[in-house]
């Protein structure tokens, strides 16, 4: 066993894992973070998107032990018991999301896009997304929803940024 | 050289299937505080199907869609529905609601009429109110008409209905009859760069016109027809399950069993061909799978009109397009030598 100590949406996390266990099922068994989704497992889908000290990963690509000392943010960091995060949002006003299976990992793809760059053009979201596959809506609505994010639509007020 | 290349597609679609029964149930309760129960058998698959049910009970009752409460798919409480096929919830599924929450509110306007001193048939409702036609300032609160159906009356305002789309058998000799309730229409165009060294095909737009009756949520319809492209966009270039020959798929995952991502979906433009069928609830018929019945061949149309090449057999990949470009020629030289 290892003892793995990370960083976990703000919260210091810690575990005693197998070598070999994945930072997703970390997340999901050890830590009862059960947003990222468990898809391919062999980093086809995205629906395992986290972000690993501000890049996205493939959380089942990812050994626990790798993610030891490191800052994690998933799905459930974003939201606060009062709102939702701004790409949330977006996303629930656009109905940007059909089944939702994938929708965790898009919005962490998302959410790490606009914090390297806050105004994307439409080919640099294509591009983000692209590890993120969907099966219901196009992508369509999920680029537009980031694209009105970007415009500042519906960010938060100043200060109380994700 | 990349060339340009637009191709267009038109379909119809089924909706309602007859051929064997097909029905839908619903119960709408009217609750003393003015909002609805709704019970449903169908599925919710992200589709948006229960909100769709729930605007069609609120406009029946004249309420808000967040006033109804929508208790789906549980056998213990639901009628059992036909299912999530067939693109057939809103306009099946759609008109037993409407019926059900029709025949509840027929309960509340008995209990109304001799209140506002009119017949039954002279009411209507209207924002959580039921009035007299014509003259809305004679109104009592739907909440306090239900409470008094109950308390006083003795008759709860609870309504269920079914619908079954009307059946006409089909002729064994002519193969005539009516074996759908309804049908939608819809033209795609789509436009493509084929690069004809390589025989890669991009999709640069697809113009989406679909006819589904009157559209009861147009974001949801939207939402449809942009999935539903994606789906033929992936059967017409890139999905394909392969076997070996012992007839084992040798591509069950997602590395080798390629569906468009991101990158490979182009613009999409969603047009909306605002209809009324008498037959569906408030005009509604349905738009889900008929969303990706033209995109493969307005697809195909676009690369033939782009290299002059008819691909024949989905999915047309690069290879088949560049040796559909590469006989193409190889027939003009022929024809040019002997010419």
């Amino acid at each position: 066993m290892t003892k793995v100590t990370l960083n976990v949406n703000g919260e210091t996390r810690t575990a005693s894992v197998p070598p070999e266990m994945t930072l997703l099922r970390l997340l999901r068994e050890e830590f009862g973070l059960t947003g990222a989704k468990l898809g391919c497992d062999v980093g086809d889908c995205g629906a395992c998107t986290v972000i690993v000290d501000g890049k996205t990963v493939n959380s089942c690509l990812m050994l626990a032990p790798q993610a030891d000392g490191r800052d994690v943010l998933t799905v459930e960091g974003l939201a606060t018991m009062e709102r939702l995060h701004p790409i949330q949002k977006a996303f629930e006003e656009k109905g940007s999301l059909q089944c939702g299976f994938c929708g965790p990992g898009v919005i962490m793809s998302a959410k790490a896009l606009l914090d390297e760059n806050p105004d994307p053009s439409v080919l640099e979201i294509r591009d983000a997304l692209a590890g993120n596959l969907c099966r219901c809506t196009g992508y369509s609505k999920m680029i537009e929803a980031i694209q009105d994010v970007a415009r500042g639509d519906n960010r938060q007020p100043v200060g109380e940024s994700a | 050289m990349k060339r340009r290349g637009r191709g267009i597609a038109c379909m119809w679609y089924p909706i309602g299937f007859t051929v064997a029964a097909n029905p839908s149930a619903a119960v709408v309760k009217i609750n003393e505080d003015g909002t609805a129960t709704l019970l449903t058998g169908t599925v919710e698959t992200g589709q948006g199907s229960l909100t769709i049910l729930a605007q069609i009970v609120a406009e029946e009752l004249g309420i808000a869609t967040d006033d109804v409460h929508v208790v789906s798919a549980d056998t213990d409480t639901t009628p059992m529905d036909t299912g999530a096929i067939a693109s057939r919830t809103t306009y099946v599924t759609g008109n037993a609601a409407r019926l059900a929450a029709e025949k509840a509110k027929g309960i509340l306007f008995e209990v109304a009429a001799p209140l506002l001193q009119v017949k039954a048939d002279q009411l209507e409702v209207c924002d959580r109110k039921i009035q007299v036609k014509g003259f809305p300032q004679r109104h009592i609160d739907i909440g306090d008409v239900a409470d008094r159906a109950r308390g006083v009356n003795g008759q709860p305002p609870i309504g269920s209905a079914t619908f079954n789309p009307a059946t006409v058998a089909l002729d064994p000799e002519t193969g005539q009859g009516k074996p759908f309730a309804t049908y939608v229409y819809a033209t795609q165009i789509a436009e493509v760069d084929v690069d004809d060294e390589t025989g890669e095909v991009e999709v640069l737009r697809i113009v989406a016109s679909h006819d589904c009756g009157t559209p009861i949520n147009p974001m949801l319809v939207e939402g449809q027809v942009e999935g539903g492209i994606s789906m033929g966009v992936g059967f017409a270039l890139e999905e394909e399950i392969l076997f070996d020959a012992s007839g084992r798929q040798v591509n069950s995952n997602l590395t080798n069993y390629i569906m468009p991502t991101s990158l490979d979906m182009p613009e999409v433009v969603v047009e909306i061909v605002d209809s009324y069928d008498p037959t569906g609830p408030f005009g509604a018929k349905g738009v889900g799978e008929p969303t990706c019945v033209s995109t493969a061949a307005a697809i195909l149309n676009a690369i033939h009109d782009a290299v002059g090449v008819r691909v024949t057999s989905l999915p047309a990949t690069a290879e088949k397009v560049y040796a559909g470009i590469k006989a193409k020629r190889a027939q003009e030289a022929k024809q040019i030598t002997a010419g």
